[in-house]
């Protein structure tokens, strides 16, 4: 950086004011507290290595065909779980705004009741529903024995999906009204139908709010699909503790669990920043860039500043 | 000339304040209409009646010889339907104090939008036309800009072409430059002036005496939920003869 100062101060052409050449201000506190998260950290590993884990079970195991059938399955969980909520939510979301006063209340006591009990209750609930009905009755459409119909996966999927549904809608009814009013009467005094506005004036400026809440519910979803281990459907975190079972290395299969859902969160963070990108389109006045262009203007503007050697420092 | 709107006793209410006391007046086709008055006169609102962003309590408004968002028959009304509305505000163009284009959309797309969703134009022809529209208001070059792109009055005048993209027989102009910077009104103005000499019915709410003065054919001072005075713009802002007309005129003139 030196070198960088001297020719900067070199190459400034004499009429200009003289660069400033100030001693810095010390931030003793900084290096005080940098010092102190460093040996906390040190600490921290210093225990892990003075454990008693076997490492070399992790990377055995990481793509054990029984750990990629649960990884399928959570995907899986995760991605029809969130359809459910999202076409549920969006549905109590229009049936909460209606002018109709049944439907409003209805969609507000769904609300009310999936998020004011946690869902882990509720995935037991779905799962001994079995101990109360003897069959499932659904008219001329279609009749079994309860066990036969509620499979863990469906008590899973169940579970999850409707529990969801009761928070999208609170995203959904958000991003509805974060709409201004002027939009709709614009809309309306073009002669556009209620459906057509809706569909083409503001949900599409809804999307904007509702996309990046919706993201978080995915990346949560996937994280949450463990907790269905506990109506036994075969999902990562119940593949994991099983193989730790019988090849005792219980807790490295934990861990192993922990790098999976590790990895796919992080997966999912970045298709999230995309989408948000997408509809934040019109909203400002030049896009956020994307990583990659970010990495690429870094790069250019150093290949600039080595060239030019203007101002650095 | 015929009536293009006849407004008989019209009366507003929001809860129980009465905003619009009895409104009679008649908008000649071809003829540009302003409204001046305080704000809170009930102008805006008689506006948002006439193509029935609003529903009158009392009175009987007519577009075009058409009862306002009702059906008569016999001595009874019947409610017309949200798509029969509809159909009717295709014939009515109207410009907003803040614009509101749609934000997600580029220029063009915001003046293609109605003539493909509602009329059912192809898109190839509704762009043609869109192209055309923002030629004839000086924005042939921003046609791909979206309106956070773009400056108050190009905004507006993007959102005069939206209107006019529909063919509209009558154009309504709420406060169309009170949201702009005083150097960007002028633009906006030359816009709806030569509007003005293409033959269209347009009624303005404004605060721009001057264009009332040179273009409107009409002028109507409201205060209070009812019409004070009427007349020739010329006469009414030079020689008023109310005295809550004189007083207003003599702020802002």
């Amino acid at each position: 950086m030196t070198v960088d100062i001297d020719k900067t101060t070199g190459d400034t052409p004499p009429a200009g004011p003289e660069a400033i050449k100030a001693i810095p201000v010390r931030h003793y506190g900084r290096y005080i507290s940098a010092v102190v998260a460093i040996a906390l950290l040190a600490g921290v590993v210093y225990a892990f290595s003075q454990g008693k884990i076997n490492w070399d079970a992790i990377p055995d195991y990481f793509f054990d065909d029984r750990i990629l059938d649960g990884v399928g399955k959570t995907l899986l969980l995760t991605v029809l779980s969130m359809v459910i909520g999202i076409v549920g939510g969006v549905l109590l979301a229009v049936m909460r705004l209606s002018k109709n006063p049944v439907t409003s209340s209805i969609a507000w006591f769904y609300i009310w009741f999936f998020r004011g009990t946690p869902v882990l209750v509720q995935l037991i609930v779905w799962f001994n529903l079995g101990l109360v009905f003897e069959y499932i009755n659904l008219g001329p459409f279609y009749k079994d024995e309860w066990s036969d119909f509620m499979t863990p996966f469906l008590t899973a999927l169940l579970g999850l999906g409707l529990n969801e549904a009761a928070y999208m809608a609170e995203i959904c009814r958000a991003g509805l009204l974060s709409v201004d009013e002027g939009q709709t009467e614009a809309s309306h005094a073009l002669g556009m139908s209620h459906t057509k506005t809706l569909r083409r004036i503001v949900i599409p400026q809804a999307m904007r709010v509702i996309v990046p809440p919706t993201g978080n519910e995915v990346i949560n979803m996937l994280k949450t699909t463990s907790l269905v281990s506990v109506v036994q459907y075969p999902e990562l975190l119940r593949a994991a503790q099983d193989i730790g079972q019988t090849s005792g290395a219980p807790a490295e299969m934990l861990f192993l669990a922990a790098a999976w859902y590790l990895l796919l969160t992080s997966v999912f963070s970045i298709g999230q920043y995309y989408l948000e990108r997408y509809y934040a389109r019109g909203s400002s006045r030049s896009l956020p860039a994307t990583p990659f262009q970010k990495i690429k203007a870094n790069l250019l503007s150093l290949s600039n500043r080595s060239a030019s050697t203007g101002g650095t420092a | 000339m015929t009536a293009m709107v006849k407004a008989e006793g019209v009366h507003k209410s929001f809860g129980p304040v009465e905003v619009l006391k009895g409104i009679d007046l008649e908008v000649k086709s071809g003829e540009v209409f302003c409204l001046i008055g305080p704000s809170g006169s009930g102008k805006s609102t008689f506006l948002r009646c006439i193509n029935h962003l609003e529903k009158i309590n009392a009175g009987r408004l007519y577009v075009d010889g058409e009862l306002v968002g009702y059906r008569q028959k016999g001595d009874k009304l019947y409610e017309l339907k949200d798509s029969e509305v509809a159909r009717k505000r295709r014939d009515i163009g109207m410009v907003f104090q803040r614009f509101n284009l749609f934000p997600h959309m580029t220029a063009v797309e915001n003046v293609m939008e109605a003539p493909v969703q509602v009329k059912g134009v192809s898109k190839g022809q509704a762009r043609q036309r869109a192209l055309e529209l923002l030629d004839r208001v000086g924005l042939a070059d921003k046609a791909g800009s979206y309106p956070s792109q773009l400056s108050g009055g190009q905004q507006q005048r993007v959102a005069i072409a939206r209107a006019l993209a529909m063919d509209p027989k009558l154009m309504l102009f709420d406060e169309p430059t009170s949201a702009l910077d005083p150097e960007l009104v002028g633009d906006v103005l030359d816009v709806m002036r030569d509007l003005a000499e293409s033959g269209m019915t347009m009624i303005v709410v404004t605060h721009e005496m001057g264009f009332a003065r040179e273009v409107g054919d009409s002028l109507v001072f409201m205060d209070g939920g009812v019409v004070v005075e009427s007349g020739h713009p010329r006469e009414v802002l030079t020689n008023p003869q109310h005295e809550r007309t004189k007083s207003f005129l003599s702020k802002v003139l």
